[in-house]
């Protein structure tokens, strides 16, 4: 975009606000200051001979961990000096297998990646398919998407609070009551999406080219029907979290990640947009149907596990809006452009590279895919998937120095790793 | 490159500075690899500090066919960074390396580079040269080869789990 300049430019005015609070163009005004960054490389041999250091393995089996992730812990008393994270565990190749399945067959592979939103694992990599075999989505399949993919990231939320309270233990009472209260409202997602496609989980709907299960009578009124129950109850969340004294003095000020270090990781999504950078792909490089609604970025300052809850629940408020805002405007037409799949073996590219990404609840849920397969091309030659877990997590050997072993938990639960997408 | 908007801003930076002339309207522009740093260092100067992700990629050697002249067995790594404003342009770059080369790591510049290369070292066995801890990410420490490889069959027997 061109800025033509006036000729006889105004005279200048004073600056109404000190300099140094002009931060960059991605972060609102307010963000927090740069961290002092721990060592990820420190030697330890060298840390401090009279020191007493400790060994700790913190998982692959604790619960804490949220799946199995390890984290060897260098202690000096309870304060970790250095953090080395293992990822690994999980590592099933689905990269390698999606290497040799038709476009049409890895959809319910990648479903298992982020288990908790496999909506946005399915519509990741149909994006991608799409654009490097240049299908089109018709108009209700983008809505529909879209109202899924909202729906998903509501119920990806409440799991979030709800390991987070659990995560927090004795804090909230043993946090079974936020778990649980977060469990039965993620239900009524659960059924909304056994209304639409069959199963529960691990649906299967997203195809190339559109959808597979169409909206079936009556879906929009039970939709309304969850989302009332839902947002009634979120204030309810807003009290059991943020409104408790304990709560508050675990989480604020613990584990601060800056915006400046969130993109230097690659960290998008609710842990960014807590640290002040005010980027959500949804707005700002819209796909799907988000180019005719309007979202509201939520953001934060401070950058601490407080902040990241109460953008998380501010997003579910949102998303709310957002699928009420499309629920009855779904337009009438085909939910497959495509002709429907008789053989697997019809996708068929011979070259070329691709990359698409969406914002799934953790962030920018990108998928790199290059055609030209085994099979006369109707396999991908190599595809990689971009998974936003495994960049927050990376942020842990930055963050956690410094900490104590009971904050390391209380982090690692606010980063929210999904280990099946950490490790594929 | 499909799926992302074309990014003018760095088509003139590398036709400019980086002598590219072509520029493949469905892969990203092929960089010389030692100049990998540089164009990443001014990309991340342009506003570009989202770090996206790398990709290598292996390619068995390959007769002249129709579909081109002969290819021997070489890795491609691709990299991309994204503006994180409105837009959220996309610059994506290719580096091709012979067997036995490395490419500059990216580490001093996005930390997140640390494990995304970790990993492709690891699944397809390319090196990034400075990177301060190239490590396996996914693969236990003795696994032997890299999965991503096009001549490791997806049935390669594995040694039992220790």
């Amino acid at each position: 975009m061109t800025v033509e300049l006036s000729v006889d430019p105004p005279p200048e005015k004073p600056a109404k606000k000190p300099a140094a609070k002009a931060g960059p163009a991605w972060l609102v005004p307010g963000a927090v200051a740069p961290i002092q960054r721990a060592d990820p490389y420190l030697d330890i041999e060298t840390y401090d001979p009279e020191a007493d250091l400790m060994v700790l393995n913190l998982g692959p089996q604790h619960p804490s961990t949220h799946g199995v992730f390890r984290v060897k812990l260098y202690l000096d008393g309870e304060i970790i000096v250095k953090a080395v994270p293992f990822a690994g565990y999980l590592h099933r190749g689905v990269e390698k297998l999606c290497e040799k399945l038709a476009f049409t067959q890895i959809t319910p592979i990648v479903d298992k990646n982020d288990y908790v939103s496999p909506m946005m694992n399915e519509q990741a990599i149909n994006l991608a398919f799409e654009a490097l075999l240049g299908a089109e989505v018709p108009r209700r399949a983008r809505y529909l998407r879209t109202l899924v993919a909202e729906l998903q990231r509501i119920g990806s939320h409440l799991l979030w609070l709800g390991t987070f309270a659990l995560d927090l233990g004795g804090a909230l009472g043993g946090g079974s009551t936020v778990f649980l209260h977060c469990f039965r409202e993620r239900e009524l997602i659960l059924d909304l999406f056994e209304a639409l496609t069959g199963c529960r989980f691990h649906y299967n709907t997203h195809t190339v080219g559109g959808n597979r299960h169409d909206i079936p009578e009556g879906w929009a009124s039970l939709v309304k029907q969850a989302l009332t129950v839902i947002e009634s109850r979120l204030p309810e969340y807003e009290e059991l979290m943020t409104h408790n004294g304990i709560f508050v003095k675990r989480t604020r000020g613990v584990g601060v990640v800056d915006g400046e270090l969130c993109l230097e990781l690659g960290i998008t999504g609710p842990m960014a947009r807590a640290a002040g950078v005010d980027y959500d792909m949804r707005r700002d490089a819209p796909y799907h149907a988000y180019d005719e609604v309007e979202v509201r970025v939520q953001t934060e300052t401070a950058g601490d596990c407080q902040a990241r809850t109460l953008v998380r629940i501010r997003e579910i408020s949102e998303s709310i809006r957002i699928v009420r805002a499309l629920i009855d405007g779904v337009p009438e037409g085909p939910i497959c452009g495509h002709k429907p799949i008789k053989i697997v073996l019809q996708e068929r590219s011979a070259g070329g590279q691709a990359y698409a990404a969406l914002e799934s609840p953790r962030g920018e849920l990108g998928t790199w895919v290059i055609g030209g397969g085994v099979n006369k091309g109707t396999s991908p030659y190599r595809l990689k998937i971009r998974p936003p877990s495994l960049h927050a997590a990376a942020c842990l050997p930055y963050v956690l120095p410094g900490h104590s072993v009971s904050d390391a938990i209380v982090i690692l639960g606010s980063v929210d790793p999904i280990m099946g997408e950490v490790d594929r | 490159m499909k799926g992302a908007p074309k990014n003018e801003e760095l088509e003139q930076l590398l036709a400019a500075e980086f002598g590219v002339t072509e520029f493949p309207a469905d892969a990203p522009p092929l960089v010389d690899r030692t100049r990998h740093l540089e164009l990443a260092t001014k990309l991340k100067a342009l506003g570009y500090r989202l770090y996206v992700t790398v990709v290598a990629t292996h390619y068995l050697p390959q007769a002249a066919s129709k579909a081109g002249p002969e290819q021997p067995e070489h890795f491609e790594v691709a990299t991309a960074l994204r503006k994180p404003t409105q837009g959220g342009a996309l610059a994506a770059w290719r580096c091709k390396l012979a067997v036995g080369e490395g490419i500059p790591s990216l580490v001093g510049l996005f930390a997140g580079a640390d494990w995304q290369e970790r990993e492709q070292f690891d699944l397809v066995g390319v090196r990034f040269d400075d990177h301060p801890d190239l490590r396996r990410l996914m693969m236990p420490d003795d696994w032997e080869g890299h999965p991503l490889r096009k001549d490791y069959a997806i049935d390669t027997a594995c040694t039992p789990w220790r």
